[in-house]
């Protein structure tokens, strides 16, 4: 009997040790991770819309502001490539015509489906309106990386169906 | 005691020789960064594993024993994992999945079962940082290989350079880190460093 309360209270206390000194650095640390991110985010957005001053965000749709003018809107799609979720931001024109992708998040094959990310991909996306959106061979307008056709048409499966859920509420503002 | 520093580097290699940690050794070592960044985190982890598990191996019961290490290893992977987000952003997203996995490392497990429970906390120390510096040396080596071969280059840092030949993919693809683990396997073996 005394055997086995000594296996509980063992491993309970190094449980609940366990979980102080987690939960301090976590404190420490989830400021400077949420900074991160911000700074990561911010970076893609500036990226796609070069003259972005500001943005504000309301229900998963960023209205991207550039000296108090609004000139287009962000939002975010995650989707299911070849490795895994993809996340992508994607920017939106006044005229409703795709500004420019940037994959945040993704677990495609290195050097294969990885080259989403690349510019040579993704730059095939902007000034497209949505119509577009699908790859050559469906009839669209994008290019599908050699090698990698299931993580290509992943990402302009993702940007197509996103787009039109969020259109309504775009137009809405 | 000197030996159980340098036994982890050569004689019990836990990539060419226990064979352990494959897992995240062909998953990350496609990049010299990777290695290096994936080496340092076992190496922390290892190190503070085989610390606190050593002072508590009186105490700990040997029947909960498994689950004991696992929380201790799980408490350092993720005290990693928080500071790789917080302060290395770029490398958290290269070595992804993996930086969670280290708790499930059988190196780490390994240790902690096979000789930090049963050794004094000195000793214990000494073999982490061997059996870790082992471990670093050894994913070094396989991703210098396909960094070199499957990226065309080698890029330390944000230095380095570039082969004036197009790279072969391949060697960055999952089957080019078996092939090359195995041949460099197979070359140690060889050439007798390793048995």
């Amino acid at each position: 009997m005394k055997e086995s309360w000594k296996r509980v209270i063992v491993l309970t206390s190094i449980v609940a040790i366990s979980v102080v000194v987690l939960s301090s650095i976590y404190n420490i640390t989830e400021p400077e991770i949420a900074k991160q991110k911000e700074i990561k985010f911010e970076e893609m957005l500036q990226s796609i819309f070069p003259l972005a001053t500001d943005y504000s965000e309301k229900k998963g749709i960023y209205e991207v502001y550039s000296d108090n003018k609004r000139v287009g809107y962000a939002f975010m799609a995650d989707g299911t490539g070849y490795g895994g979720d993809i996340e992508i931001l994607v920017g939106v024109n006044e005229d409703k015509t795709i500004k420019g992708i940037k994959i945040l998040k993704h677990t495609e094959t290195p050097g294969l489906g990885a080259k989403i990310t690349e510019r040579g991909f993704t730059d095939q996306f902007g000034g497209k309106s949505i119509g577009d959106i699908r790859l050559k061979k469906e009839g669209g307008k994008i290019d599908a990386i050699t090698g990698a056709t299931i993580s290509s048409s992943a990402v302009v499966d993702t940007v197509y169906e996103k787009y039109m859920e969020k259109i309504k509420m775009m137009e809405e503002k | 005691m000197i030996k159980d520093f340098t036994n982890g580097i050569v004689k019990v290699n836990p990539i060419f020789v226990l064979a352990l940690g494959l897992c995240p050794t062909l998953a990350i070592s496609t990049s010299i960064d990777n290695a290096i960044g994936m080496g340092a985190s076992v190496i922390f982890v290892l190190l503070f594993s085989n610390l606190i598990i050593s002072l508590l191996r009186n105490v700990i019961p040997k029947e909960v024993r498994i689950p004991c290490f696992i929380v201790i290893i799980a408490t350092f992977v993720t005290i990693v994992s928080f500071a790789l987000q917080a302060y290395l952003p770029a490398l958290n997203e290269s070595l992804g999945i993996y930086v969670p996995l280290i708790t499930v490392n059988c190196i780490i497990l390994g240790r902690a079962e096979a000789f930090a429970s049963k050794n004094p906390v000195s000793r214990s120390v000494l073999d982490a940082l061997g059996i870790g510096l082992g471990f670093t040396l050894s994913l070094i080596m396989i991703s210098i290989i396909r960094e070199l071969l499957g990226s065309g280059g080698i890029s330390v840092f944000g230095y380095g350079f570039t082969l004036p030949f197009s790279p072969a993919t391949f060697f960055i693809m999952p089957a080019g880190a078996f092939l090359v683990m195995g041949l460099l396997l197979g070359l140690f073996k060889k050439v007798g460093v390793i048995r």
